[in-house]
């Protein structure tokens, strides 16, 4: 256990309004201003923006309320503990693994600190194709520099880790430029365990800042509380009705809350935000809602080295190339952005391939293996549509997320990128995570053997950190679930603040895109209901 | 021709899987698997020998390793959700009978019975298989068992992680 501060204690011993779970039995009715569902990052800024013009906010929160005294650096605790489906959510298929966070803070809690504006092209394509004429740099850029200045978002100064160092290495000698990731911390350790939750509360992330705030401001957390499903009569939301969840989130059979408020605000995170309104069978007059639900699909390659690179010591994610995303038209071949992921010993053995004692020896060369990861931005072609999330027997959602030849004509070609790297980096070995790959000594090996792999689901390995889109926002009701001020198109009193918004992916990590984003949305919402101008920072 | 004949035995296959899987379903509660039974322990600890063949300690300790292994991927289906614990019971309640592991698995020993080199050969066919549901059982298998094997700290020596920074 830690022997740090922990603000969430202190905040606790403060006397903060939070229920459920170990906090005490939620009462059968709640009454507020706004109801907030979620508490990541688009919860979170909210929450603290509402709460500043005197709103009476509850926050709805699935998962545990856990803070740094239970952040011990080990994937058994954060993986069951702090994510979605144990870490192991998976699509329809079971081709893609998606980490999405399940706890107080969401995704921001157990992210890796990278942070980056929504690029300009993605921007200007939200602009041209969906509408959306607020989305240029210049309007969005106020936003992104308050969200900067509240989350300590900027350059690090620290040398970046071997894993990273390689990528430059590598890329450089091949003449593709790398640059640095800013990330949102202050006083970090350099530990390289923002996957596990922060124990040194140095990640600025919603659990530690804005929640905080919303909370000494007198917002309700209600914690293991699911939002089940939304009341709805004439173009308006009635009620809400949350039940309590166990730590695996089947539902405990004990008495649920019925939340009725002026505003309701859904942030639950692209996949649980649409199937919310799903469940609770919200308009959807144009088959819109959890559709077009992006991934930035991610594929490894994994290369080791005579020398140690020592994977999980250091901030992840400190250095990346967009070179490969600007080698062909945003609307061309799907593009993809390389960084260098963390490696813990449960995503190291899960996520390459194998067993038995081919396995052995490659976990063996632990120390020494280095990891590049090519993030796929998806969405801006015709045949990139995204999946779509359904609902399971029990109301648990469900992405199915078709892994087409478009998508894996990218990640063919990312593969070939990554190994090109790697040896230029000085790599003894390289192999693409994939299940009929074998480590292979060179790169014209290498491109040999990628070059004839057959890319296919559940052969070729691919994960995902970033889910988007399925409640989009647009112009126009043919387009979009909500308006482009975040509010729904059919229910007046109900918005959506989070990644589900966006019509297609980022194209970057995208946790500051939604900080930004919801920073506008919140403000122009706490004005609206309240006639007050608040400021994030 | 030979690979229209290898079509023809993957749709027969998948057809009789179905009617396999099906009547296995109908058989069991669809409950969630709470607790793992003693022929799915079987099934884990046969798994185990194969997928982290090398990495397991031989010797004396061996025997209390998979035991305590075992306990850890029982901790890690807890973890799931309720609709992901009754589709793996299902998927074990189908593993676990001959049929089933002989359809599924293309083993022919029981899980107890098999040796480290069968599973393993069945364990690869699975992976490389046409059908995607014994591609799903592959990666389900071996993902629970790396996940709840390298989670525990007495796996790390072996493979050089020295384990988190003391703070």
């Amino acid at each position: 256990m830690s022997t740090l501060d922990d603000p969430i204690q202190q905040g606790l011993q403060r006397g903060w309004h939070v229920l459920g779970g170990a906090h005490g039995a939620v009462p059968p009715t709640l009454l507020c201003d706004v109801a907030i569902i979620g508490s990541g990052a688009g919860a979170g800024i909210t929450a603290e923006l509402l709460t500043k013009a005197g709103l009476k906010v509850v926050i709805i929160e699935e998962g545990p309320l856990k803070s740094s005294r239970d952040f011990r650096q080990r994937e058994s605790d954060a993986y069951p503990g702090l994510y979605q489906e144990s870490a192991a959510r998976k699509t329809a298929d079971k081709a893609i693994n998606i980490l999405q966070g399940r706890c107080v803070g969401g995704s921001t809690t157990v992210n890796w600190t990278s942070s980056f504006r929504t690029p300009a092209d993605t921007l200007a394509h939200w602009h041209s194709e969906f509408g959306l004429a607020e989305m240029t740099p210049a309007a969005m850029t106020p936003w992104f520099e308050q969200a900067e200045r509240r989350l300590n978002i900027g350059p690090w100064l620290a040398a970046p880790n071997q894993n990273n160092e390689l990528l430059r290495t590598g890329a450089a000698k091949l003449g593709i430029p790398a640059s640095a990731i800013q990330r949102n911390v202050k006083g970090c350790w350099n530990l390289g365990s923002c996957g596990m939750g922060c124990p040194t509360n140095a990640k600025q992330s919603m659990l530690v800042t804005t929640l905080p705030a919303a909370l000494d401001g007198g917002a309700t957390l209600l914690v293991q509380m699911r939002a089940e499903r939304l009341e709805s009569r004439e173009g308006l939301v009635q009620a809400l009705h949350c039940v309590p969840v166990a730590d695996n989130s089947a539902a405990t059979g004990a008495p649920g809350v019925r939340i009725t408020a002026k505003h309701y605000v859904v942030a639950g995170g692209a996949i649980n935000s649409p199937a919310l309104l799903l469940r609770s069978g919200a308009p959807d007059p144009h088959g819109l809602v959890g559709k077009r639900t992006f991934l930035h699909p991610v594929v490894i390659s994994a290369a080791t080295f005579a020398d140690p690179v020592n994977g999980w010591d250091g901030a992840p994610q400190t250095l990346y190339t967009d070179h490969f995303l600007q080698t062909q038209p945003l609307t061309g071949p799907i593009g993809y952005k390389l960084e260098a992921p963390p490696l813990h010993p449960v995503i190291f053995a899960s996520t390459l391939a194998g067993h038995g004692r081919a396995q052995a020896q490659m976990l063996a060369e632990f120390p020494r293996t280095h990891s590049l990861l090519a993030l796929m931005r998806d969405g801006f072609h015709a045949q990139s549509t995204g999946g779509s999330v359904a609902l399971r027997g029990d109301g648990s959602p469900v992405l199915d997320y078709p892994l087409n030849d478009f998508v894996m004509d990218g990640a063919r070609r990312a593969f070939l990128s990554m190994a090109e790297i790697q040896f230029a980096a000085g790599a003894r070995s390289v192999v693409p995570v994939h299940e009929l790959a074998t480590p292979t000594t060179s790169w014209a090996e290498a491109r040999l053997l990628i070059e004839a792999l057959p890319m296919k689901p559940l052969l070729t390995r691919v994960v995902s950190a970033h889910v988007m889109g399925g409640c989009p926002m647009a112009a126009t009701e043919a387009q979009g679930v909500v308006r482009p001020d975040g509010t729904h198109w059919q229910l007046a009193n109900l918005s959506v603040h989070d990644g589900s918004l966006f019509p297609t992916s980022i194209g970057a990590n995208p946790q500051l895109s939604v900080y930004g984003l919801t920073a506008m949305l919140a403000t122009r919402l706490a004005k609206r209901l309240t006639g007050r101008d608040v400021l994030l920072a | 021709m030979q690979r229209r004949k290898l079509l023809q035995i993957g749709a027969a296959a998948s057809l009789t899987l179905i009617a396999v899987g099906a009547s296995v379903v109908l058989m069991r509660s669809a409950a969630p698997a709470a607790e793992l039974n003693a022929d799915s322990r079987a099934l884990f600890t046969a798994v185990a020998q194969a997928v982290l063949d090398g990495a397991l300690p031989s010797g004396a300790t061996r025997a209390a390793a998979l035991g305590a292994h075992v306990e850890r991927v029982q901790q890690t289906i807890r973890g799931f959700a309720p609709e992901v614990q009754k589709e793996l019971a299902q998927l074990l309640g189908i593993l676990c009978t001959a049929p089933g592991r002989r359809l599924l698995a293309g083993l022919a020993t029981p899980w107890e019975a098999a040796t480290v080199d069968e599973v393993q050969q069945s364990l690869q066919a699975m992976r490389t298989s046409r059908l995607a549901t014994r591609q799903q059982v592959y990666h389900a298998l071996r993902d629970i068992t790396n996940g709840a094997y390298f989670s525990d700290p007495t796996a790390w020596a072996a493979i050089g992680y020295p384990g988190p920074r003391e703070l």
